[in-house]
Order: C-alpha cells, then sequence, then structure tokens
C-alpha cells in the first residue's frame, strides 16, 4: 500500500473512501433492483419508439371506439325518440277514448245548454212528442240529451207502453209528467231553434195542447248512461 | 487498510442497497447518469492514485459535485425536451475509459519493467553458475 503515496492523514483518507464506498455501492443496488424490478413490467423497459407505436395503435383503437359509442349513442337517442312517439301516440289514443266515451255517453257530461220542461195539458205528451224534442235538439246541435235523467243515446228507443199510460226510454219506464229533456249544445243556436215562431218545438207543442217551457244555463249536468253498451251482431267491416 | 475500507464499504453499501424500497422507473433515470458520474470519479481517483496526485478534496468534490450536476442536468434536459444525458454519458463514459487507459498503461509498464528486470537477474545467476 505504501507504494501509493497519497497526500494527507491516512485514517481521513480511509474513513471518506469507506462512506463513498458505502454510499456509492448502495446506490448502485438501488439501481440494480429497480431495474430488475421493472422488467417484470414490461411496458417500462420498451424503447422509447416501440412505446410510441403502442401508443398510437391504442390512440386509433381509442378513436374507432369513440366513434362506435358516438353512434351507439345516436341509435340510443333514435329509440328514444321513437319511445316518445309511441308515448304521444298513446296519450293520443286516450284522449280519442275519452272524448268516444264522452261521445257515447259513458261519462258524466256537463256544460252550457237548455232545459225543456213539458206537461200535459189538454193532451198528454206521448213518444212522439219526446222523439220530436229530441230530433229538434239534435238538428240544433245539441251534444248530449237526458230525458228525466235518463241519457239518451244513438240506440235509445223511445216507445209508448201499455196504451199510452207510460213512456220507455232505454227500456226503462219513465215516470209520468212532467218530462224534463236535457240538452247540452250551443245553448242560444238551441234556443232559438226551439223557440221559432210556428216552426219551433215550443210553438208546435202549445199548439198540440202540451206545456212546454224553456230554460237556458250556463251549467247543465248530464248523468252517464247506466247500461251496458254491447254489440252482437255487428263488425267492423274491413275494406280489402 | 484502505483495502479494507473498501471491502467493508462495498459490502455495508450492498446491504443497505438490497434493503433500500424500489424508487419509481421514472427517477432511476436520473440515478443512473449519477451513478456513472461517481464511477468516473472512482476511476479518476484510481488513476491519479497511480499518477501519485491524488487529492482527496477534489476527489470527494468531484464524486459528490459531478453526481448532483448530472442529475440536474439530466432534469433540465428532460424539461427542454433535449438528451443532456446522453452528453453527460458520453464525457463520462469516455473520461473513464481514458482513466482505465492510464491504469492498464501502469501495470503494463509495471509487468514489462519486473520481466526485464528478472530476466536480466536470470542471466546474472546463470552467468554466475556458469562461472
Amino acid at each position: 500500500m505504501k507504494k501509493f503515496k497519497i497526500r494527507g492523514d491516512i485514517t481521513v483518507v480511509t474513513v471518506v473512501i469507506f462512506i463513498v464506498c458505502i454510499v456509492l455501492v448502495s446506490v448502485m443496488f438501488m439501481q440494480f433492483r429497480t431495474i430488475e424490478q421493472t422488467e417484470i413490467t414490461q411496458i417500462e423497459t420498451m424503447r422509447e419508439s416501440e412505446l410510441r407505436t403502442a401508443l398510437s395503435e391504442w390512440k386509433t383503437k381509442y378513436e374507432e371506439l369513440e366513434k362506435q359509442l358516438e353512434e351507439i349513442d345516436d341509435k340510443i337517442n333514435e329509440y328514444n325518440e321513437t319511445i316518445e312517439n309511441n308515448e304521444e301516440t298513446a296519450k293520443l289514443i286516450d284522449e280519442e277514448l275519452k272524448e268516444s266515451n264522452i261521445l257515447v255517453g259513458k261519462t258524466d257530461v256537463e256544460g252550457e245548454g237548455v232545459i225543456i220542461t213539458l206537461n200535459n195539458n189538454s193532451k198528454n205528451v206521448k213518444a212522439y212528442d219526446l222523439i220530436d224534442l229530441v230530433n229538434e235538439l239534435r238538428y240544433a246541435g245539441a251534444e248530449a240529451i237526458s230525458i228525466n235523467n235518463t241519457r239518451v243515446l244513438a240506440m235509445t228507443d223511445i216507445i209508448d207502453m201499455a196504451n199510452d199510460t207510460y213512456i220507455m226510454v232505454n227500456l226503462e219506464r219513465l215516470e209520468g209528467a212532467p218530462y224534463v229533456i236535457k240538452a247540452i249544445g250551443n245553448k242560444e243556436y238551441i234556443s232559438s231553434i226551439l223557440s221559432l215562431k210556428g216552426s219551433g218545438f215550443i210553438d208546435r207543442a202549445t199548439t198540440n195542447g202540451l206545456t212546454a217551457s224553456l230554460e237556458v244555463k250556463n251549467k247543465i249536468e248530464i248523468p252517464k248512461y247506466n247500461g251496458e253498451i254491447k254489440i252482437e251482431y255487428m263488425k267492423e267491416l274491413v275494406k280489402e | 487498510m484502505i483495502f479494507i475500507a473498501i471491502l467493508l464499504g462495498c459490502l455495508i453499501g450492498a446491504l443497505i442497497g438490497i434493503n433500500m424500497p424500489i424508487i419509481s422507473y421514472t427517477y432511476s433515470g436520473y440515478l443512473a447518469i449519477a451513478i456513472i458520474a461517481a464511477l468516473d470519479s472512482v476511476f479518476g481517483g484510481i488513476s491519479s492514485t497511480l499518477n501519485k496526485n491524488f487529492d482527496l478534496k477534489v476527489f470527494v468534490s468531484g464524486f459528490f459535485g459531478n453526481a448532483i450536476l448530472s442529475i440536474l442536468l439530466t432534469y433540465l434536459g428532460q424539461k427542454l425536451n433535449v438528451d443532456i444525458y446522453l452528453a453527460a454519458i458520453v464525457v463520462f463514459v469516455g473520461r473513464m475509459f481514458n482513466n482505465l487507459a492510464i491504469i492498464r498503461r501502469y501495470y503494463l509498464n509495471k509487468w514489462t519493467i519486473d520481466r526485464q528486470k528478472n530476466i536480466k537477474n536470470n542471466k546474472k545467476v546463470q552467468q554466475k553458475d556458469i562461472k
């Protein structure tokens, strides 16, 4: 050892070289272990160019997937729109159903209209008078009609029964006079038609020996038809 | 005594290094540059010892200073997007080869001189024997 002449205190040199050795070797071993460990995860040992190509591949894949995602989103939107449309049609059908129920007479209805009270005077009220009145009301555009709170429908029958002792409406016996007929519709139009001089129903009824009074109201309630509407023989004709 | 210190230092350093936690891969690049710088200083120290102009202050300052400087330069290079660590590696490894060449020549010289001396001595012995 003495052939290497070293300047300075030999112990100081020894200690310093000792420390330097510790630092250098420990750092080297750390590095070795790091490199060994990272070789397990291959990505980080790949060269930069390889990583670049892999990155670009992933990017293209990502873009493709993004496109697909967009397409699928569009499809989902379309489906949602059709669902909404279906809901709309369902709503429309519902409204139509309500309307037709109202028209057919399956619901209680209210609205402006007129109330006509028919009573016996010199003659008794016959079914024909009621039919005449209903016809005239329909002609005047009445939407709902009831006789003594019995709803008058499309297939309603109004007939004299048992030698004209009582009148049947909807196969139900009516109480005797007075007969109260309610009609919902344009109240002014109906009242003007009914009270036409000479040809109006009121005039004709009085000339026929009955008493008829007309009452115009802003709100009339007409009950629904209580029976069942049966369809036994007819069915829809499908034109080919 | 210095050799014992080197051996002991290497052993303890290896133990510490094995038990140290693993640093992340991104920082291992800096560490590698630091190791190269430190190794360069070590070989420089050996060659200067052989040339009999070893200075402890120069050695220690070079050992730590070069390591830290190379780490800083590598960091700067990464920030500037320039591979400065390549320049550091070229410089340090080039100097390492230089120093290794100096060491090699020193021992080659020594070896050839010894052999020549031996040959001369042998010849003298032979001549004596012949006489």
